[in-house]
């Protein structure tokens, strides 16, 4: 019941950020005029239900690779992800691709699904997948993304501002044609995780734990991997890379209530929902009418209240 | 009626060419207290994974109840044998209720809320192991008895008939360890629970098991009533050590 209540008062402070990120911006809207309903419709609103569709998804698919590698510190970026979207829309833009299988997003999603796969080939050990070897993939793949990502900038200077704005993230594009397919994954893919919740729980205690508990890991974890991966696939093909979100959102809501999932997951729904909507808010307004990359303002939010965070906790540690 | 509850046969495990485990067979009878006894690297961790399926042994048989272990699905295991590890690391905050839930998974669907009959059993579970007023502490705050204590409250909460302990009291003072040994043998006589436990302490082998499996270097070298098996000869073959049985019930160690 006391859920429910703070799932209604974090609803409405969505609802109100929503409303704030519809009305508040460079240019004023609130004469609704024809240009100010052209800007409400076509530009403001898909880019704030981006922002939350987004940060839902990036923070439940933060909250479920954390459960799947037992470690706290866990994102969906160490896997890859991120550094092979972005390896993808780099190759399209210095390729001139950009009208080719739907363009720079598609690019993007097909080489973060493509990333995925070497990395979990590397990690298989028979039908398992061990842990430490893939965050070592992960971490290993991610260095020559982002190299071969820099060698594209130099050989390609002409395209090197716009390689650097995919890489770190954006909402300016965001459109309602968009929306429902980004609605559709992240609708399933957070579906699948809290079907998958409890299982997570017993992961959490350790894997032979988990085993004696009647969970099927392996199987359980390749689900969860398979159904965040694609949601955290389609999200940088539409929007580029936001670190930080699944990172700093879980973490937040499981020093407020604890490393429940079934709990976790809804919280982190709204968590991210907020954290994006600001973090929008702040990347339109601080240097209006210029824009800046919203994956730099999630990991200035987020980086210093990580950092508040570990240092708390390591109080609380070593008192 | 057949008692048995587990058979293991010509049981091996193999890495790459080391043996770890060999040729094991054994079988333990339903209602049993068993202890499983040897140095630092003679296979019984590795015995006790297989059992509980976590590792898949090279070869030999496993059977539960009769079945064959590679028949069960990982609930239908779960539901009939339980598990207490070693080593128990948290990263993660769950309340000590959490915990003990957990140990009603292999009973629920996925998304079932947890019903009445689950919380009525995780708090009997939790007052037989002295662990209710713990209920709502975190995991991470407890003692190395008292988290022992909900770890056995877990595995109690699964209603299995075979619950198997992996050196469940190797960290505790010796007053927690009697504490445990005894919370064993109440759950053993109670609820008729077949105890599997791996221990050090030959003294309380002796104390409170009915029988002894002693490994060696992989291999099943004693298995039978444990005041046959725990005597000066035997110890001196598997430790090392000279040892003194006195009046059947306490084992002294001599120091060389």
């Amino acid at each position: 019941m006391k859920d429910i209540i703070w799932y209604c008062i974090l609803g409405f402070l969505v609802l109100f950020l929503m409303f704030l990120g519809v009305f508040w911006g460079s240019v004023d809207v609130m004469n609704f005029d024809e240009n100010s309903l052209y800007i409400i419709q076509k530009i403001r609103l898909p880019r704030v239900i981006m922002c939350v569709l987004c940060g839902a998804g990036l923070a439940v698919c933060g909250s479920a690779y954390q459960a799947i590698f037992q470690n706290p510190l866990s994102d969906p970026y160490i896997l890859g992800v991120s550094s092979g979207a972005s390896l993808g829309a780099s190759i399209a833009i210095v390729l001139g691709l950009e009208s080719v299988f739907f363009g720079v997003g598609g690019f993007a999603f097909l080489f973060a699904l493509l990333t995925v796969w070497i990395i979990i080939r590397i990690a298989s050990v028979g039908n398992k997948l061990h842990t430490t070897t893939l965050l070592l993939a992960g971490i290993s793949i991610n260095f020559l993304m982002a190299a071969i990502i820099s060698i594209l900038m130099v050989v390609s200077q002409e395209n090197m501002s716009k390689i650097i704005f995919w890489t770190m993230g954006s909402m300016s594009g965001s459109k309602f044609s968009d929306i429902w397919i980004v609605l559709i994954f992240v609708f399933i893919g957070i579906a699948v995780i809290r079907i998958y919740a409890k299982e997570l729980n017993a992961i959490l205690t350790g894997t032979d734990s988990a085993k004696s508990l009647g969970v099927n890991v392996e199987k359980t974890k390749k689900i969860i991997l398979l159904f965040s991966t694609l949601m955290i696939g389609v999200i940088v093909s539409y929007c580029g890379v936001i670190g930080f979100v699944g990172l700093i959102v879980p973490h937040i809501i499981r020093l407020m209530v604890g490393s429940d999932n079934r709990r976790i997951i809804p919280f982190s729904i709204f968590g991210g929902m907020i954290f994006m909507l600001l973090a929008d808010i702040l990347s339109r307004v601080l240097i209006a009418p210029s824009e800046l990359p919203i994956g730099s303002i999630t990991s200035l939010i987020g980086a210093p209240f990580f950092i508040y965070l570990l240092y708390n906790a390591k109080k609380q540690l070593n008192p | 009626m057949d008692k048995t509850i587990l058979e293991v046969k010509d049981l091996s495990y193999f890495v790459r060419e080391k043996k770890i485990i060999e040729d094991i067979t054994f079988s333990l009878q339903k209602g049993g207290f068993y202890s499983v006894v040897g140095t630092n690297g003679s296979g019984k961790t590795t015995l006790l994974k297989s059992i509980s399926n976590i590792i898949e042994p090279t070869k030999g048989k496993i059977k539960i109840n009769g079945k064959n272990l590679n028949k069960f699905s990982p609930k239908l295991l779960a539901k009939e044998i339980s598990v207490v590890w070693q080593h128990n690391e948290f990263l993660f905050d769950f309340s000590a209720f959490q915990i003990v839930m957990m140990g009603r998974m292999p009973y629920q669907k996925l998304l079932q809320a947890d019903s009445k009959s689950d919380l009525s059993i995780v708090e009997q579970s939790m007052n037989k192991t002295n662990t209710w007023h713990l209920r709502n502490r975190s995991i991470k705050q407890l003692s190395g008895g008292e988290l022992q204590r909900v770890m056995i409250a877990r595995a109690l909460a699964g209603q299995t008939p075979l619950m198997l302990l992996d050196e469940p009291i190797s960290s505790l003072d010796i007053k927690h360890q009697l504490d445990i040994m005894e919370l064993l043998r109440k759950i053993n006589k109670e609820n008729n629970t077949t105890i599997f436990i791996i221990l050090h302490n030959l003294s309380l082998a002796l104390k409170y098991s009915d029988n002894i499996l002693a490994l060696k270097e992989g291999r099943l070298v004693h298995f039978g009533n444990t005041k046959d098996i725990l005597n000066k000869e035997n110890i001196k073959e598997l430790f090392d050590v000279e040892a003194e049985v006195i009046d059947g019930e306490n084992i002294i160690i001599h120091h060389q």
